[in-house]
């Protein structure tokens, strides 16, 4: 045991314990806290906990050094994830806070009035979080595994019973003050090291301004090498693929059920646009330092490690080669490493910044709490998307209608505590690249619930038959596009499997519009109550007129 | 309760409309937009790098932020010169929810 080891492991024990602390603290005591926390969450500190829970393991770790190693096309990933949001809280977010349910498959339900969809849309919202939550009980998996120096699996298991003991307890209002905490010790593990290394390369503090000089040393680089430049658009894929990637990703942010809850847990339609507003701010502290991490780990390759002498390589490199994520072979046999020979996993750029910038054993440590913050944020999240589908939207509302306050929520959290420990088990031998499942839940998203909210709350016309077969028609030409891109070599404009929600988003809307118009409109209260949506709380629609509630002038 | 002219409520909603789609075009302009030019864009440079490169890393996102920021502050502006009480709001809601 040496002293990074004990360092590391007390940052992990005294985040874990304050995660717990904070969950015991905020015990839910009935079903609005446990769905909506009370629907009393300021603003702020929303921003935050939906950060922490957007921002998975795959952000922390993996975003930079997929744009380390797609150049330009990488950049798809920071503008989808972020461009979302603006979609998010202009079109859905206030709105759906004012229709005031528990969750995404329940407004679904009541908006289009029909059981039938409020089903579809719980199975969507279990299929959809649940393949996320694979990819985040593996990732924390293998960082709890790497750092107390056990098996992966082992790390896995010991993260299911950490999430599923805190968000069993404290439901959405424990989970989001533990997820404010989470976003805290994220965030300032990831700008530290980058900070840093910010001040080695090139003298000054602020690496969103400084990293600009590097890409342009790197071009003459790239140049002189006659590889393709780093910054040159379109060398992966086509200019198409890039469009719609970027749009599947900001169409399945908008939908995605897990993320448009925690609009639910603030007071108005006020505060669901504020909240919007310091959620993008918060995970743009993030998604701005990818690329220059990004920037600044491949000008170190190339300008430390690649061309010096093979027995001469920088200490860091061996322990990350030993871990089979990177390698330094020297092929051309001539004792110096060439830049064609060093082939680099894009999930060590992030952690391994400590290491290369020589920052010490507190950072290194810092950086591992993070990750596991990132994992356990967005996983705690899921497995509540998981358990309201299963007890709220199908237990309650189609099983049990008449089930006490009580046996409610000894059904959530039974059902958070087995969503946790099937996803784990699978998490223990994921099925594929985990970045690649992501991508699916994100296509998926957007072919389902993008259509059916933009209508919902858009087109009073939009009725149950229509969004029944919206979804139904909008999931399947999404797993039919990933199905035939993937393994049919099926593809339109060069538009691969991850960009296959565009085509899910169209065909739903374009379904759910014929059908609606083909079929009965809905009844009058329907369309009524979708166009009270258009005002503030105090503002009702009624009886074809608009209503002002002015009480607390007359009383 | 009192009736508004259905005039007001109108206007309401197309002062809050006309912004969202401002916004919606600028957010088009400064990610599809950029993309869809990026070839003669790399020719400019910014900051150090091509400008279609800064936009991607960096511009669009900012932009992003301030439109959610300026939405926030403009909606509460249109809210207040409609006589809207956020006061109001908060205990209309509270009770108005399906909690159950």
């Amino acid at each position: 045991m040496d002293a990074q080891f004990l360092v590391s492991f007390a940052l992990i024990v005294a985040t874990f314990g304050l995660y717990i602390g904070i969950a015991i603290y905020n015990k839910a005591k009935v079903t609005s806290d446990f769905y909506v926390a009370g629907r009393g969450v300021p603003p702020v500190f929303n921003g935050m906990a939906i950060g922490a829970d957007w921002m998975s393991a795959a952000s922390f770790i993996g975003l930079a050094g997929t744009v380390m190693l797609l150049g330009y096309d990488g950049l798809a990933y920071i503008m989808g994830w972020t461009g979302g949001y603006l979609l998010l809280t202009f079109l859905f977010a206030p709105q759906l806070r004012k229709y005031g349910r528990y969750t995404v498959p329940e407004f679904i339900g009541d908006r289009y009035q029909s059981n039938t969809a409020r089903l579809i849309a719980a199975i969507a919202t279990i299929i959809i979080s649940f393949t996320y939550s694979v990819g985040q009980l593996s990732g924390s998996g293998v960082v709890i595994g790497r750092l107390l120096e056990v098996n992966a699996s082992v790390g896995t298991l010991i993260g299911v019973v950490l999430i599923a003991f805190y968000s069993a307890m404290g439901g959405m209002k424990g989970i989001t003050w533990t997820q404010v905490a989470q976003y805290v010790v994220l965030i300032i593990a990831y700008l530290i090291p980058v900070i840093f290394m910010a001040m080695q390369l090139t003298n000054n503090p602020i690496p969103w301004i400084s990293y600009g000089e590097i890409v342009n040393e790197m071009k003459a680089m790239d140049q002189e090498l006659g590889i393709t430049e780093y910054v040159i658009p379109f060398t992966e894929n086509t200019k198409w693929q890039f469009l719609a990637l970027m749009f599947t990703l900001m169409a399945g942010t908008a939908g995605l059920p897990h993320v448009i809850v925690r609009f639910y847990t603030v007071a108005t339609m006020k505060a669901a646009r504020w909240s919007g507003a310091w959620a993008l701010l918060f995970i743009g502290l993030l998604y701005l330092s990818a690329p220059a991490y990004a920037a600044f780990s491949r000008f170190i390759l190339m300008d430390r490690v690649a061309g010096s002498s093979i027995d001469n390589l920088p200490a860091w490199t061996r322990s990350w080669v030993d871990t089979g994520k990177l390698s330094v072979a020297d092929k051309s046999g001539d004792g110096v490493l060439q830049w064609s020979e060093i082939v680099i996993s894009n999930d060590i750029v992030v952690m391994a910044t400590p290491e290369i910038a020589n920052l010490g054993i507190l950072v290194i440590g810092l950086m591992a709490a993070g990750a596991m913050a990132a994992a356990l944020s967005t996983a705690g999240g899921l497995m509540i998307a998981i358990s309201a589908a299963l007890s709220h939207d199908i237990y309650y509302r189609s099983i049990n209608p008449h089930a006490s306050e009580k046996k409610r929520l000894l059904v959530g959290r039974w059902s958070i505590v087995i969503a946790t420990v099937v996803a784990g088990l699978v998490a223990l031998n994921p099925p594929g690249a985990i970045t690649q499942i992501v991508a699916w839940a994100f296509a998926l998203a957007s072919g389902s619930f993008f259509p059916a909210l933009l209508l919902g709350v858009w087109w009073k016309r939009a009725n149950g038959p229509g969004v029944i077969a919206g979804m139904v028609v909008g999931l399947s030409v999404t797993l039919g596009y990933i199905f035939a891109a993937k393994y049919g070599g099926f593809t339109i404009l060069g538009i691969i499997d991850t960009g296959a929600g565009i085509f899910g988003a169209i065909a739903g809307v374009v379904t759910n519009l014929v059908v609606s118009l083909a079929t009965k409109s809905p009844s009058k209260q329907v369309q009524e109550e979708v166009i009270d949506l258009r005002y503030p709380e105090q503002m009702t629609y009624k009886d074809g007129e608009v209503w002002m509630d002015d009480s607390s002038h007359s009383s | 309760m009192k009736k508004i002219d259905k005039k007001v409520a109108e206007n309401y909603f197309r002062a809050r409309n006309t912004a969202i789609i401002i916004y919606l075009i600028i957010w088009f302009i400064v990610s599809y937009g950029v993309v869809l030019l990026a070839e003669p864009l790399s020719n400019i440079s910014f900051m150090g790098m091509p400008l279609h490169y800064f936009m991607g890393a960096q511009g669009a996102i900012v932009v992003f932020i301030i439109l959610l920021f300026v939405n926030a502050v403009v909606s509460d502006k249109i809210d207040q010169r409609f006589g809207i009480d956020d006061k109001m709001n908060e205990t209309i809601s509270a009770g108005k929810h399906l909690d159950h």
